[in-house]
């Protein structure tokens, strides 16, 4: 009876409450906060002392003038970003080189022998050549330059010039229905895309964030250069005399990474104004002092949440990959292995697309890291045309380090100009690796943006590819 | 091998093709998507709430005036109004019709579910005020109570509608109308016009061929014999009383009128400052917290401090930090540059 009573007297004040809103009128929530700004700025001014703080002003304001003025701004941004690059890229070499002598070709051999001493071939071949295999490579080519560019990464953010950056590139971003701070994901994409999705956390607006992410594959990362420039330096290279042949194959390079941040932001704009259209959209952008970098934080919080967290998520993939790419190389029905009835049956329908079976099941099965993409395909390759004084045997992924080698392998499988320039657009628009879908879904918690990140990208370069492909046929 | 320039136009005609079916919002799947109730509850429900508005605003309502409303033939709506006579939701009195009890508080429901539905679109998501209504038009007769119950306590049990409406209770309590005639303001008071007498047709068609049309607000400047002049969103209008008395208006005490005459943040120079007056009522939702929680509220001062690179956005300072706002929030903003405790400021930095 007591309850009851207690409820039907909630029930009247909260019902009185509602309608004594009407009363207040639609500018209540405008006029709390004023008050609560009003009040907090009386109180400090009461407490509060300040030294006079203008020369730390002024220091920033100067070099605020210099990195955000008309004319030395973007030269400024694009010097920065050149060089943090180029640092990766020379930098990972040796580290790259020494990992992979150490993980590939010295631990891999002793541990096969090893296994083959106590377990049956193909329990050894799905463990050391599938799922080893595959996590080493992956480390080694993956870790160091991650352990170069997020740190310098970092260092630049702490410094204060990240925020500059997207302040300055924010007028196109907008023309594309983007944030500024897009400019900032996107390099972090070059990176590797699944850390430039969760970078896209410092965009607050739903919308403009959503967009980020779905665009992040664009750019074109860290485990896709060598890819690029591999096929460039064999193929558009070869084209040309050899004098021009590096400066051509860079520039195609460069065009196949500037062709990215055009699709980018081609694709922002037009999720802007379909899918995402009712999504929430607001911009705010801090431009926060400068301050000298904490090296040793930045080392820390670059090397750990970071580079380990996004190597963590792909040697996770990259195991059970591995063990896929074994099995279908190995697994034969009829004496043909999966691998080759699959690209027997895939070949004639990739060819429409420039492509080959070969490149579409590496594609497939070399979804975890695009690093292993083209050792997967030289031991396809190998596999489908028979080359067995190459490589180490099916299922078990290999690089050569002669360029003509490498060369020999594919022009072997087929390979074309028009192969080549088609795998270096569609190793650009493809789907995202699975670490970088996996963090897609954990960072949008949606299915549906998940898909949409994923298909885009590859219906985009079916597309590019088919008319590529076709204008070659028709004129070449 | 096929020819290629026939792959080249089978595959452009596939592309197509798949774009009609999948192309989002506008494709053929997103259209089977949007399967339309049965139109008849759609249009029961709507002659409930255009009784209801009749009612609430105390104008006289006929068979007639609902079909037009409607845009159905007077025969379709006698029969409409038959059927809701058996469910027992309107009466007769003669011609005029009037809602039962019931049907009053199916109406509130329906109304509710409308007005909670343009809160939110306004407050939570990107769409343009322009679809609002469109789109809670047809939200109205799909969401249930409980569901915008549920969306209502999660804005915070909001009491009026983006276009100042009030929501009705869950229990189906509205406050009384409060509509007054243009005329009937005193200079200097600020309301917000919320209905436009449609009969006769001739004054409703020179009203919006001036622009005047329902939601804007209005401030009166003069009221003199033979002619009324007010600013309707800071555009000034003159009228004749009989012009005026067509126009229903609500008295809002607390707003500030829109003033043309404020200069916007846009217009500050780098390097000046200026005290901010307001944020205009067009900027909602998420944006007009985000700004609010840098600090963008009437008193403070804000310093226009650089240009990016490429002109926009500038970035301002307040309170003591460097934030960057773009031209077109910028021109959202009101500021005051004519102050002298401002110029005090200015002259002791």
């Amino acid at each position: 009876m007591m309850e009851q009573e207690k409820s039907k007297k909630i029930k009247e004040l909260v019902g009185m409450a509602n309608s004594l809103k009407w009363e207040l009128g639609m500018g209540m929530h405008d006029s709390i906060v004023s008050s609560v700004y009003a009040d907090a700025a009386q109180i400090a001014r009461k407490t509060v002392t300040t030294e006079d703080s203008k020369p730390a002003f002024s220091l920033d304001r100067r070099i605020d003038k210099v990195v955000t003025s008309r004319w030395l701004g973007f030269p400024i941004m694009f010097i920065l970003l050149a060089i943090v690059f180029w640092i990766t890229i020379a930098g990972a070499n040796y580290p790259s080189a020494m990992l992979a002598t150490l993980l590939v070709d010295t631990l891999h051999p002793i541990l096969k022998g090893a296994a083959n001493s106590v377990m049956p071939w193909w329990l050894s071949g799905v463990l050391v050549d599938g799922a080893y295999l595959s996590m080493a490579w992956v480390i080694s080519v993956m870790l160091p330059p991650m352990a170069i560019f997020f740190p310098l990464f970092t260092l630049l953010e702490d410094l204060g010039y990240l925020p500059r950056v997207a302040f300055n590139m924010d007028s196109l971003f907008r023309k594309a229905g983007a944030h500024g701070k897009q400019a900032l994901t996107m390099s972090m994409g070059f990176g590797c895309n699944a850390a430039g999705v969760i970078a896209a956390r410092v965009i607050d607006s739903p919308r403009e964030r959503l967009i980020a992410i779905i665009t992040n594959n664009f750019s074109l990362c860290n485990g896709r250069w060598p890819t690029q420039i591999l096929i460039a330096t064999i193929f558009i290279g070869a084209v040309v005399p050899p004098f021009w042949a590096g400066l051509v194959s860079t520039a195609a390079v460069v065009g196949i990474a500037v062709l990215g941040i055009v699709f980018s932001l081609i694709v922002s704009w037009g999720l802007s104004r379909s899918v995402l259209k009712g999504e929430a959209s607001t911009f705010s952008l801090e431009l926060p002092p400068y301050r000298p970098p904490r090296i040793f934080q930045t080392l820390y919080t670059s090397l750990i949440d970071r580079t380990l967290f996004v190597l963590w998520r792909a040697v996770v993939f990259a195991i059970p990959a591995g063990v896929v790419i074994w099995l279908v190389s190995n697994i034969t029905i009829g004496g043909v292995s999966l691998a080759e009835h699959f690209i027997n049956w895939s070949d004639p329908f990739a060819v429409i697309f420039g492509l080959n079976g070969v490149i579409l099941l590496a594609y497939i099965i070399a979804i975890p890291a695009n690093e292993i993409v083209i050792p997967t395909i030289l031991m396809l390759t190998v596999l489908v045309t028979g080359m067995h004084e190459v490589g180490a045997g099916s299922g078990v992924m290999f690089e050569l380090d002669s360029l003509s080698g490498t060369e020999g392998i594919l022009r072997a499988g087929g390979w074309t100009l028009l192969t080549g320039v088609n795998l270096m657009l569609f190793s650009l628009l493809h789907n995202p690796c699975s670490t970088t879908i996996y963090t897609i879904y954990k960072e949008t918690n949606s299915v549906k943006w998940t898909a949409i990140s994923t298909f885009l990208p590859i219906v985009m370069g079916f597309i590019v590819c088919f008319i590529t492909a076709q204008l070659w046929y028709l004129f070449v | 091998m096929e020819n290629p320039l026939f792959t080249l136009l089978m595959g452009t005609g596939i592309i197509i093709l798949l774009a009609l079916i999948f192309w989002p919002g506008k494709g053929l799947l997103a259209r089977r998507g949007k399967v339309r109730l049965s139109s008849k509850r759609v249009l029961l429900e709507d002659t409930l709430k255009y009784l209801f508005d009749c009612e609430y605003k105390g104008i006289s309502c006929s068979l007639n005036s609902a079909a037009g409303n409607l845009n159905i033939s007077a025969d379709r709506m006698a029969k409409l109004m038959s059927q809701l006579k058996e469910m027992g939701l309107v009466e007769f009195e003669g011609s005029d019709i009037r809602l039962t009890d019931l049907g009053n508080s199916y109406a509130l429901r329906v109304i509710r579910v409308h007005r909670i539905w343009e809160r939110f679109l306004a407050d939570e998501t990107g769409v343009k005020q322009m679809n609002w209504h469109e789109e809670a038009d047809i939200q109205e007769h799909q969401v249930s109570p409980e569901e915008a119950d549920r969306i209502a306590a999660r804005m915070g049990n909001p009491a009026f509608d983006p276009h100042g409406d009030p929501i009705p209770t869950r229990e189906g309590k509205i406050p009384p109308f409060s509509g007054r005639p243009l005329s009937s303001l005193e200079e200097g008071e600020v309301g917000r016009i919320i209905h436009i007498e449609d009969e006769p047709n001739y004054i409703f068609e020179q009203l919006s061929a001036q622009g005047i049309y329902p939601g804007m607000q209005v401030y009166l400047l003069d009221k003199k014999e033979g002619r009324i002049t007010f600013a309707a969103n800071g555009n000034e209008c003159v009228l004749t009383p009989l012009f005026a008395s067509a126009i229903t208006v609500k008295p809002l005490p607390r707003e500030e009128p829109i003033q043309e005459g404020y200069q916007r943040l846009s217009e500050l120079a780098p390097g000046e400052t200026a005290d901010i007056v307001g944020i205009s009522s067009y900027c909602m939702g998420l944006q007009r917290r985000r700004l609010m929680d840098f600090g963008i509220v009437p008193g403070n001062k804000i310093t226009a401090e650089l240009q990016s690179a490429s002109g926009d956005p500038v970035g301002y300072r307040i309170l003591g930090t460097v934030i960057a706002i773009r031209k077109d929030q910028a021109s959202l903003i009101f500021i005051n540059t004519e102050n002298e405790k401002l110029k005090e400021y200015e002259r002791s930095a």
